[in-house]
Protein backbone atom coordinates (compact mmCIF):
# COMPACT_ATOMS: atom_id res chain seq x y z
CA UNK A 1 0.00 0.00 0.00
CA UNK A 2 1.67 3.33 -0.87
CA UNK A 3 0.19 6.48 1.00
CA UNK A 4 -1.24 8.96 -0.40
CA UNK A 5 -1.36 12.51 1.23
CA UNK A 6 -2.89 15.48 0.76
CA UNK A 7 -0.31 18.89 0.49
CA UNK A 8 -1.17 22.00 0.89
CA UNK A 9 0.09 25.13 1.31
CA UNK A 10 -0.99 28.14 3.50
CA UNK A 11 0.83 30.77 1.64
CA UNK A 12 -1.17 29.77 -1.95
CA UNK A 13 -4.68 29.64 0.48
CA UNK A 14 -6.56 32.82 -0.60
CA UNK A 15 -9.16 31.62 2.06
CA UNK A 16 -12.08 31.45 -0.30
CA UNK A 17 -12.99 28.21 1.65
CA UNK A 18 -14.42 26.75 -1.47
CA UNK A 19 -12.57 23.21 0.07
CA UNK A 20 -15.57 23.65 2.76
CA UNK A 21 -18.31 23.95 0.20
CA UNK A 22 -16.98 21.19 -2.15
CA UNK A 23 -16.35 18.60 1.12
CA UNK A 24 -20.18 19.58 2.28
CA UNK A 25 -21.53 19.38 -1.40
CA UNK A 26 -19.63 15.71 -1.83
CA UNK A 27 -20.36 14.45 1.42
CA UNK A 28 -23.76 15.50 0.91
CA UNK A 29 -23.80 17.13 4.67
CA UNK A 30 -26.12 20.11 5.34
CA UNK A 31 -25.39 23.83 6.40
CA UNK A 32 -24.79 24.56 10.14
CA UNK A 33 -26.04 28.03 11.79
CA UNK A 34 -23.02 29.36 12.97
CA UNK A 35 -21.80 32.54 14.54
CA UNK A 36 -19.78 35.09 15.44
CA UNK A 37 -17.05 34.04 17.83
CA UNK A 38 -13.91 36.88 17.14
CA UNK A 39 -12.49 35.84 13.94
CA UNK A 40 -13.60 35.01 10.19
CA UNK A 41 -13.36 30.85 10.64
CA UNK A 42 -16.62 29.74 9.71
CA UNK A 43 -18.15 27.41 10.99
CA UNK A 44 -15.88 28.44 14.26
CA UNK A 45 -15.34 24.41 14.76
CA UNK A 46 -15.57 21.02 13.03
CA UNK A 47 -18.44 19.00 13.13
CA UNK A 48 -20.30 16.16 12.53
CA UNK A 49 -21.36 17.40 9.52
CA UNK A 50 -18.78 20.05 8.72
CA UNK A 51 -15.09 17.80 7.77
CA UNK A 52 -12.89 20.38 6.90
CA UNK A 53 -12.54 24.34 7.96
CA UNK A 54 -10.29 26.90 7.49
CA UNK A 55 -8.95 28.27 10.22
CA UNK A 56 -8.10 32.21 9.95
CA UNK A 57 -5.62 33.56 11.73
CA UNK A 58 -4.25 37.26 12.55
CA UNK A 59 -0.72 37.91 13.09
CA UNK A 60 1.52 40.97 13.35
CA UNK A 61 3.52 41.98 10.93
CA UNK A 62 6.20 44.40 10.37
CA UNK A 63 5.92 45.25 6.11
CA UNK A 64 1.98 45.51 6.53
CA UNK A 65 -0.67 46.14 8.93
CA UNK A 66 -1.24 42.57 10.01
CA UNK A 67 -0.65 39.01 8.33
CA UNK A 68 -3.56 37.11 8.01
CA UNK A 69 -2.88 32.87 7.87
CA UNK A 70 -5.24 30.58 6.30
CA UNK A 71 -4.90 26.83 7.11
CA UNK A 72 -7.04 24.71 5.74
CA UNK A 73 -7.95 21.88 8.41
CA UNK A 74 -9.04 18.23 8.51
CA UNK A 75 -8.17 14.88 9.74
CA UNK A 76 -4.51 14.41 9.47
CA UNK A 77 -4.90 10.74 8.54
CA UNK A 78 -1.84 9.69 10.74
CA UNK A 79 0.40 6.35 10.16
CA UNK A 80 0.15 5.52 13.91
CA UNK A 81 -3.55 6.54 14.17
CA UNK A 82 -4.13 7.43 17.96
CA UNK A 83 -7.83 6.95 17.15
CA UNK A 84 -7.21 3.68 15.67
CA UNK A 85 -5.12 2.51 18.83
CA UNK A 86 -7.79 3.64 21.48
CA UNK A 87 -10.75 2.32 19.48
CA UNK A 88 -12.78 -0.54 20.68
CA UNK A 89 -14.38 -2.55 18.02
CA UNK A 90 -12.74 -3.50 15.25
CA UNK A 91 -13.71 -2.34 11.70
CA UNK A 92 -15.54 1.18 12.94
CA UNK A 93 -12.13 2.72 12.46
CA UNK A 94 -10.17 1.49 9.09
CA UNK A 95 -6.96 2.56 6.38
CA UNK A 96 -8.45 3.09 2.75
CA UNK A 97 -6.51 2.13 -0.11
CA UNK A 98 -4.52 5.48 0.29
CA UNK A 99 -3.20 4.48 3.90
CA UNK A 100 -6.27 7.31 4.93
CA UNK A 101 -8.30 6.94 8.14
CA UNK A 102 -12.01 6.40 7.33
CA UNK A 103 -15.34 5.66 9.55
CA UNK A 104 -17.66 3.15 9.87
CA UNK A 105 -21.08 4.36 11.22
CA UNK A 106 -22.61 0.75 10.83
CA UNK A 107 -19.39 -0.20 13.04
CA UNK A 108 -19.18 2.85 15.42
CA UNK A 109 -20.57 2.43 19.24
CA UNK A 110 -20.23 6.19 19.80
CA UNK A 111 -18.14 5.67 22.85
CA UNK A 112 -16.15 8.77 21.94
CA UNK A 113 -12.83 7.47 22.89
CA UNK A 114 -11.09 8.43 19.38
CA UNK A 115 -11.45 11.79 20.57
CA UNK A 116 -9.42 11.53 23.78
CA UNK A 117 -6.85 9.50 20.80
CA UNK A 118 -6.36 11.67 18.24
CA UNK A 119 -3.39 14.34 18.67
CA UNK A 120 -4.75 16.54 16.40
CA UNK A 121 -8.55 17.51 18.17
CA UNK A 122 -10.21 16.34 15.20
CA UNK A 123 -13.05 13.72 15.75
CA UNK A 124 -16.64 14.99 15.72
CA UNK A 125 -19.84 12.79 16.37
CA UNK A 126 -23.05 13.08 14.31
CA UNK A 127 -26.86 13.60 15.88
CA UNK A 128 -27.15 9.74 16.05
CA UNK A 129 -23.94 9.92 18.19
CA UNK A 130 -21.67 7.87 15.46
CA UNK A 131 -18.07 9.24 14.48
CA UNK A 132 -18.24 11.36 11.36
CA UNK A 133 -15.23 12.36 9.72
CA UNK A 134 -12.94 13.35 6.78
CA UNK A 135 -12.18 10.24 4.79
CA UNK A 136 -9.76 11.53 1.84
CA UNK A 137 -12.98 11.11 0.16
CA UNK A 138 -11.95 7.83 -0.38
CA UNK A 139 -14.92 6.82 -2.66
CA UNK A 140 -13.49 9.50 -4.78
CA UNK A 141 -9.46 8.63 -4.84
CA UNK A 142 -10.11 4.57 -5.32
CA UNK A 143 -11.98 5.51 -8.35
CA UNK A 144 -8.73 7.64 -9.06
CA UNK A 145 -10.23 11.13 -8.51
CA UNK A 146 -8.93 13.86 -6.18
CA UNK A 147 -10.49 14.62 -2.95
CA UNK A 148 -13.29 16.40 -3.43
CA UNK A 149 -11.37 19.84 -1.63
CA UNK A 150 -7.81 19.33 -3.65
CA UNK A 151 -10.21 19.08 -6.83
CA UNK A 152 -12.38 22.49 -6.45
CA UNK A 153 -9.16 24.50 -4.43
CA UNK A 154 -8.62 27.68 -7.30
CA UNK A 155 -4.90 28.49 -6.25
CA UNK A 156 -4.19 25.00 -6.15
CA UNK A 157 -3.35 25.38 -2.86
CA UNK A 158 -4.36 21.82 -1.83
CA UNK A 159 -3.19 18.64 -4.15
CA UNK A 160 -3.02 15.32 -4.06
CA UNK A 161 -1.08 12.33 -4.97
CA UNK A 162 1.87 10.28 -3.93
CA UNK A 163 3.59 11.21 -0.83
CA UNK A 164 6.90 11.27 -2.80
CA UNK A 165 5.71 13.22 -5.92
CA UNK A 166 3.84 15.80 -3.13
CA UNK A 167 7.04 15.99 -1.05
CA UNK A 168 9.08 16.90 -4.24
CA UNK A 169 6.92 19.55 -5.33
CA UNK A 170 6.94 21.19 -1.70
CA UNK A 171 10.84 21.02 -2.02
CA UNK A 172 10.50 22.43 -5.55
CA UNK A 173 8.72 25.46 -4.32
CA UNK A 174 11.40 26.39 -1.74
CA UNK A 175 10.37 24.43 1.69
CA UNK A 176 12.62 22.33 3.07
CA UNK A 177 10.74 21.13 5.73
CA UNK A 178 7.75 19.79 5.47
CA UNK A 179 4.63 19.19 8.09
CA UNK A 180 3.70 15.75 8.42
CA UNK A 181 6.87 13.85 6.50
CA UNK A 182 7.79 11.67 9.76
CA UNK A 183 5.30 13.28 12.35
CA UNK A 184 3.60 10.15 13.62
CA UNK A 185 4.73 7.89 11.04
CA UNK A 186 3.77 10.48 8.07
CA UNK A 187 0.86 12.07 7.89
CA UNK A 188 -2.02 11.99 4.94
CA UNK A 189 -1.59 15.57 5.29
CA UNK A 190 1.21 17.52 4.97
CA UNK A 191 1.70 20.96 4.93
CA UNK A 192 4.05 22.98 3.41
CA UNK A 193 4.38 25.51 6.51
CA UNK A 194 6.47 28.75 5.96
CA UNK A 195 6.72 29.47 9.92
CA UNK A 196 6.93 27.46 12.90
CA UNK A 197 3.78 25.02 13.08
CA UNK A 198 2.89 26.63 16.29
CA UNK A 199 2.15 29.54 14.38
CA UNK A 200 -0.39 27.87 12.26
CA UNK A 201 -1.91 26.39 15.24
CA UNK A 202 0.23 22.73 15.05
CA UNK A 203 2.46 21.10 17.64
CA UNK A 204 5.76 21.24 17.06
CA UNK A 205 6.05 17.15 17.81
CA UNK A 206 2.40 16.03 17.72
CA UNK A 207 2.25 12.75 19.71
CA UNK A 208 -0.47 10.43 20.66
CA UNK A 209 -1.55 11.15 24.96
CA UNK A 210 1.13 9.12 26.94
CA UNK A 211 -1.78 7.32 28.93
CA UNK A 212 -2.84 5.43 25.23
CA UNK A 213 0.66 4.47 24.71
CA UNK A 214 1.57 3.28 28.10
CA UNK A 215 -2.00 1.11 28.39
CA UNK A 216 -1.75 -0.43 24.67
CA UNK A 217 1.99 -1.28 24.96
CA UNK A 218 2.56 -2.41 28.36
CA UNK A 219 -0.37 -2.76 30.54
CA UNK A 220 -2.91 -4.34 28.33
CA UNK A 221 -0.47 -7.73 28.26
CA UNK A 222 -1.13 -7.40 32.16
CA UNK A 223 -4.64 -8.30 31.65
CA UNK A 224 -4.22 -11.34 29.88
CA UNK A 225 -1.34 -12.28 32.32
CA UNK A 226 -4.58 -11.44 34.95
CA UNK A 227 -6.85 -14.36 33.57
CA UNK A 228 -3.69 -16.79 32.36
CA UNK A 229 -1.52 -16.82 35.18
CA UNK A 230 -4.02 -17.27 37.38
CA UNK A 231 -5.58 -20.32 35.79
CA UNK A 232 -2.26 -21.43 35.43
CA UNK A 233 -1.08 -21.24 39.17
CA UNK A 234 -4.68 -22.23 40.36
CA UNK A 235 -3.98 -25.32 38.49
CA UNK A 236 0.00 -25.68 39.51
CA UNK A 237 -1.85 -25.48 43.48
CA UNK A 238 -4.80 -28.25 42.68
CA UNK A 239 -2.21 -30.59 41.88
CA UNK A 240 1.02 -29.71 44.17
CA UNK A 241 -0.54 -28.75 46.79
CA UNK A 242 -4.48 -29.74 46.61
CA UNK A 243 -7.93 -28.69 48.23
CA UNK A 244 -9.02 -27.69 51.70
CA UNK A 245 -10.81 -31.09 52.63
CA UNK A 246 -13.01 -30.60 55.12
CA UNK A 247 -14.24 -34.22 56.67
CA UNK A 248 -17.35 -34.47 58.54
CA UNK A 249 -16.20 -35.51 62.39
CA UNK A 250 -16.50 -39.49 62.98
CA UNK A 251 -18.56 -39.40 66.41
CA UNK A 252 -20.58 -41.97 67.57
CA UNK A 253 -21.83 -43.33 63.75
CA UNK A 254 -22.87 -40.31 62.63
CA UNK A 255 -25.16 -41.18 59.51
CA UNK A 256 -23.88 -38.73 56.51
CA UNK A 257 -28.04 -39.10 56.40
CA UNK A 258 -28.83 -36.45 59.11
CA UNK A 259 -27.03 -33.43 57.47
CA UNK A 260 -29.54 -34.08 54.30
CA UNK A 261 -32.43 -34.76 56.56
CA UNK A 262 -31.75 -31.59 58.62
CA UNK A 263 -31.27 -29.38 55.21
CA UNK A 264 -34.53 -30.44 54.23
CA UNK A 265 -36.12 -29.64 57.28
CA UNK A 266 -35.11 -26.24 57.15
CA UNK A 267 -36.11 -25.63 53.45
CA UNK B 1 -26.36 -23.49 74.26
CA UNK B 2 -24.12 -26.32 72.23
CA UNK B 3 -24.71 -26.77 68.72
CA UNK B 4 -25.41 -30.23 67.78
CA UNK B 5 -21.96 -30.90 64.71
CA UNK B 6 -24.84 -32.46 62.14
CA UNK B 7 -27.25 -29.67 61.85
CA UNK B 8 -27.05 -27.23 59.73
CA UNK B 9 -26.03 -23.23 60.50
CA UNK B 10 -27.10 -20.62 58.27
CA UNK B 11 -24.12 -18.42 57.16
CA UNK B 12 -25.73 -16.36 54.43
CA UNK B 13 -29.20 -14.91 53.67
CA UNK B 14 -31.36 -15.16 50.51
CA UNK B 15 -30.99 -11.67 49.99
CA UNK B 16 -26.95 -11.98 50.23
CA UNK B 17 -26.94 -14.61 48.19
CA UNK B 18 -29.07 -12.92 45.51
CA UNK B 19 -27.03 -10.35 45.70
CA UNK B 20 -24.17 -12.38 44.99
CA UNK B 21 -25.65 -14.14 42.07
CA UNK B 22 -26.45 -10.60 40.60
CA UNK B 23 -22.78 -9.62 41.64
CA UNK B 24 -21.17 -12.59 39.89
CA UNK B 25 -23.28 -12.76 36.88
CA UNK B 26 -22.98 -8.98 35.84
CA UNK B 27 -19.14 -9.22 36.89
CA UNK B 28 -18.24 -12.58 34.75
CA UNK B 29 -20.80 -10.55 31.80
CA UNK B 30 -19.11 -7.25 31.91
CA UNK B 31 -15.09 -9.01 31.98
CA UNK B 32 -15.91 -11.07 29.43
CA UNK B 33 -17.47 -7.76 27.04
CA UNK B 34 -14.91 -6.03 28.67
CA UNK B 35 -12.29 -8.48 27.36
CA UNK B 36 -14.51 -8.15 24.08
CA UNK B 37 -13.68 -4.74 23.57
CA UNK B 38 -10.05 -4.51 24.97
CA UNK B 39 -8.83 -7.04 22.31
CA UNK B 40 -11.41 -6.70 19.44
CA UNK B 41 -12.90 -10.07 19.59
CA UNK B 42 -15.76 -10.13 17.17
CA UNK B 43 -16.15 -14.33 17.80
CA UNK B 44 -17.08 -12.91 21.39
CA UNK B 45 -18.76 -9.77 20.20
CA UNK B 46 -21.14 -11.87 18.06
CA UNK B 47 -22.32 -13.75 21.45
CA UNK B 48 -23.48 -10.46 22.54
CA UNK B 49 -25.16 -9.09 19.10
CA UNK B 50 -22.35 -7.31 17.82
CA UNK B 51 -20.31 -4.17 19.25
CA UNK B 52 -23.32 -2.23 19.37
CA UNK B 53 -25.45 -4.43 21.52
CA UNK B 54 -22.50 -5.38 23.79
CA UNK B 55 -22.01 -2.03 24.64
CA UNK B 56 -25.75 -1.38 26.09
CA UNK B 57 -25.06 -4.58 27.58
CA UNK B 58 -21.52 -3.83 29.33
CA UNK B 59 -23.28 -0.50 30.43
CA UNK B 60 -26.38 -1.69 32.13
CA UNK B 61 -24.44 -4.69 33.45
CA UNK B 62 -22.25 -1.84 34.78
CA UNK B 63 -25.86 -0.67 36.30
CA UNK B 64 -26.33 -4.17 37.99
CA UNK B 65 -22.90 -4.35 39.59
CA UNK B 66 -23.14 -0.92 40.76
CA UNK B 67 -26.64 -1.79 42.70
CA UNK B 68 -25.00 -5.27 43.71
CA UNK B 69 -21.71 -3.75 45.13
CA UNK B 70 -23.51 -0.87 47.11
CA UNK B 71 -25.92 -3.69 48.65
CA UNK B 72 -23.13 -5.76 49.83
CA UNK B 73 -21.71 -2.90 51.75
CA UNK B 74 -24.16 -3.42 54.95
CA UNK B 75 -24.40 -7.08 54.32
CA UNK B 76 -20.16 -7.58 54.48
CA UNK B 77 -18.33 -4.04 55.13
CA UNK B 78 -18.38 -4.26 58.85
CA UNK B 79 -17.07 -7.53 59.73
CA UNK B 80 -14.47 -7.20 56.46
CA UNK B 81 -12.69 -4.26 58.46
CA UNK B 82 -12.27 -6.03 62.03
CA UNK B 83 -9.15 -7.32 61.72
CA UNK B 84 -7.64 -8.72 65.42
CA UNK B 85 -3.67 -10.85 66.07
CA UNK B 86 -5.12 -13.91 64.66
CA UNK B 87 -6.20 -12.21 60.89
CA UNK B 88 -2.00 -11.54 61.32
CA UNK B 89 -1.22 -14.95 62.03
CA UNK B 90 -3.32 -16.06 59.08
CA UNK B 91 -1.86 -14.11 56.55
CA UNK B 92 1.92 -15.46 58.12
CA UNK B 93 1.07 -19.22 57.19
CA UNK B 94 -1.09 -17.66 54.08
CA UNK B 95 -4.06 -19.10 55.17
CA UNK B 96 -2.62 -22.69 54.88
CA UNK B 97 -3.32 -22.53 51.37
CA UNK B 98 0.85 -23.14 50.44
CA UNK B 99 0.80 -26.22 53.08
CA UNK B 100 -2.07 -28.46 54.52
CA UNK B 101 0.40 -29.48 57.37
CA UNK B 102 0.40 -25.25 59.40
CA UNK B 103 -1.82 -24.79 61.64
CA UNK B 104 -4.49 -22.21 60.72
CA UNK B 105 -5.47 -19.71 63.35
CA UNK B 106 -9.12 -19.70 64.37
CA UNK B 107 -11.35 -17.33 62.06
CA UNK B 108 -14.50 -15.70 63.15
CA UNK B 109 -17.83 -15.97 60.16
CA UNK B 110 -15.17 -14.70 57.29
CA UNK B 111 -11.59 -15.24 56.98
CA UNK B 112 -8.58 -12.63 56.58
CA UNK B 113 -8.36 -13.73 53.08
CA UNK B 114 -11.91 -13.22 52.32
CA UNK B 115 -12.31 -9.87 54.01
CA UNK B 116 -9.17 -9.07 52.36
CA UNK B 117 -10.57 -10.36 48.89
CA UNK B 118 -13.98 -8.26 49.92
CA UNK B 119 -11.79 -4.39 50.13
CA UNK B 120 -10.13 -5.40 47.11
CA UNK B 121 -13.29 -5.81 45.08
CA UNK B 122 -15.01 -3.08 46.66
CA UNK B 123 -12.11 -0.85 46.08
CA UNK B 124 -11.36 -1.99 42.62
CA UNK B 125 -15.24 -2.04 41.83
CA UNK B 126 -15.55 0.95 43.38
CA UNK B 127 -12.95 2.60 40.95
CA UNK B 128 -14.46 0.73 37.65
CA UNK B 129 -17.85 1.95 38.33
CA UNK B 130 -16.69 5.64 38.48
CA UNK B 131 -14.77 5.54 35.85
CA UNK B 132 -16.93 3.69 33.91
CA UNK B 133 -19.92 6.06 34.55
CA UNK B 134 -17.70 8.85 33.56
CA UNK B 135 -16.82 7.48 30.47
CA UNK B 136 -20.72 6.71 29.77
CA UNK B 137 -21.96 9.79 30.31
CA UNK B 138 -19.24 12.15 29.73
CA UNK B 139 -17.58 11.39 26.81
CA UNK B 140 -16.86 14.88 25.31
CA UNK B 141 -14.03 16.07 27.87
CA UNK B 142 -11.28 14.70 26.69
CA UNK B 143 -9.03 14.72 29.56
CA UNK B 144 -11.74 13.39 31.86
CA UNK B 145 -12.12 10.46 29.35
CA UNK B 146 -8.35 9.49 29.24
CA UNK B 147 -7.84 9.76 32.82
CA UNK B 148 -11.12 7.11 33.37
CA UNK B 149 -10.37 5.09 30.75
CA UNK B 150 -7.08 4.71 32.67
CA UNK B 151 -8.68 4.19 36.12
CA UNK B 152 -10.92 1.66 34.23
CA UNK B 153 -8.37 -0.42 32.51
CA UNK B 154 -5.85 -0.63 36.08
CA UNK B 155 -8.85 -1.49 37.97
CA UNK B 156 -9.64 -4.19 35.57
CA UNK B 157 -6.55 -5.77 35.43
CA UNK B 158 -6.98 -6.29 39.38
CA UNK B 159 -10.44 -7.80 38.62
CA UNK B 160 -9.33 -9.62 36.09
CA UNK B 161 -6.80 -11.41 38.60
CA UNK B 162 -9.30 -11.20 41.36
CA UNK B 163 -11.91 -13.17 39.82
CA UNK B 164 -10.35 -16.53 38.69
CA UNK B 165 -8.32 -16.83 42.05
CA UNK B 166 -12.11 -16.25 43.70
CA UNK B 167 -13.79 -18.91 41.92
CA UNK B 168 -10.99 -20.94 42.19
CA UNK B 169 -10.49 -20.99 46.17
CA UNK B 170 -14.43 -20.75 46.11
CA UNK B 171 -15.60 -23.28 43.89
CA UNK B 172 -12.81 -25.68 43.74
CA UNK B 173 -9.79 -25.25 46.42
CA UNK B 174 -12.16 -25.53 49.36
CA UNK B 175 -15.33 -28.50 49.28
CA UNK B 176 -18.32 -27.54 50.78
CA UNK B 177 -17.93 -24.02 49.72
CA UNK B 178 -20.42 -23.55 46.56
CA UNK B 179 -22.95 -24.64 48.66
CA UNK B 180 -23.91 -21.37 50.60
CA UNK B 181 -23.94 -19.71 47.31
CA UNK B 182 -26.75 -22.12 46.58
CA UNK B 183 -28.66 -22.69 49.88
CA UNK B 184 -26.54 -20.16 52.45
CA UNK B 185 -26.22 -23.11 55.28
CA UNK B 186 -23.45 -24.80 56.16
CA UNK B 187 -23.49 -27.96 58.35
CA UNK B 188 -21.93 -27.14 62.04
CA UNK B 189 -19.00 -29.35 61.94
CA UNK B 190 -17.93 -27.38 58.93
CA UNK B 191 -18.27 -24.55 59.95
CA UNK B 192 -16.76 -24.95 63.40
CA UNK B 193 -13.75 -26.27 61.58
CA UNK B 194 -13.71 -23.11 59.33
CA UNK B 195 -14.90 -19.99 61.47
CA UNK B 196 -14.50 -21.83 64.94
CA UNK B 197 -14.79 -18.36 66.82
CA UNK B 198 -18.51 -17.81 64.65
CA UNK B 199 -19.71 -20.82 66.40
CA UNK B 200 -18.21 -20.38 69.42
CA UNK B 201 -19.99 -16.83 69.70
CA UNK B 202 -22.89 -18.57 68.45
CA UNK B 203 -23.01 -20.90 71.43
CA UNK B 204 -22.35 -18.10 73.77
CA UNK B 205 -25.51 -16.38 72.79
CA UNK B 206 -23.49 -13.39 71.38
CA UNK B 207 -23.56 -14.25 67.61
CA UNK B 208 -26.62 -14.12 65.75
CA UNK B 209 -27.17 -16.57 62.93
Amino acid sequence: MSKKSLLIIPEMCTGCRACQVACKSWNQLPAEKTSMKGDFSQPPDLSGTTFNKVRFTEMPSEKDSFRWLFVSQRCMHCEEAGCMKICPTPGALYRTKDGGVAANKEKCIGCHLCLAGCPFNVPRYGADGKLAKCSQCSDRTENGLPPACAKTCPPGAITFGDRDSMLARARKMGYEKVYGQNELGGLGVLFAFKDAPKVYGYDDKPSINEMVILWHKYLKPASWFGIGGVAIASALHYFAVGPHKADPPKQEGAPKKEAEEVKKDEA
Amino acid sequence: MKLNDFDMIRKETPLAILTHWALAVSCILLTISGFAFLYKLEVVAMFFGGFNVMKHIHNWMGVVFTISLAMTIPMWFRECIAFDEDDKKWIMVAGGYLSHKVAIPPMHKLNTGQKLAYLGVLGMGGGIIVSGFIIWLYPSSQTLMLLAHMLHNLCFIGIAIFIPVHVYLGAIANPGTMRIMIYGTVPVWWARKKSPKWIQEVEEGKATH
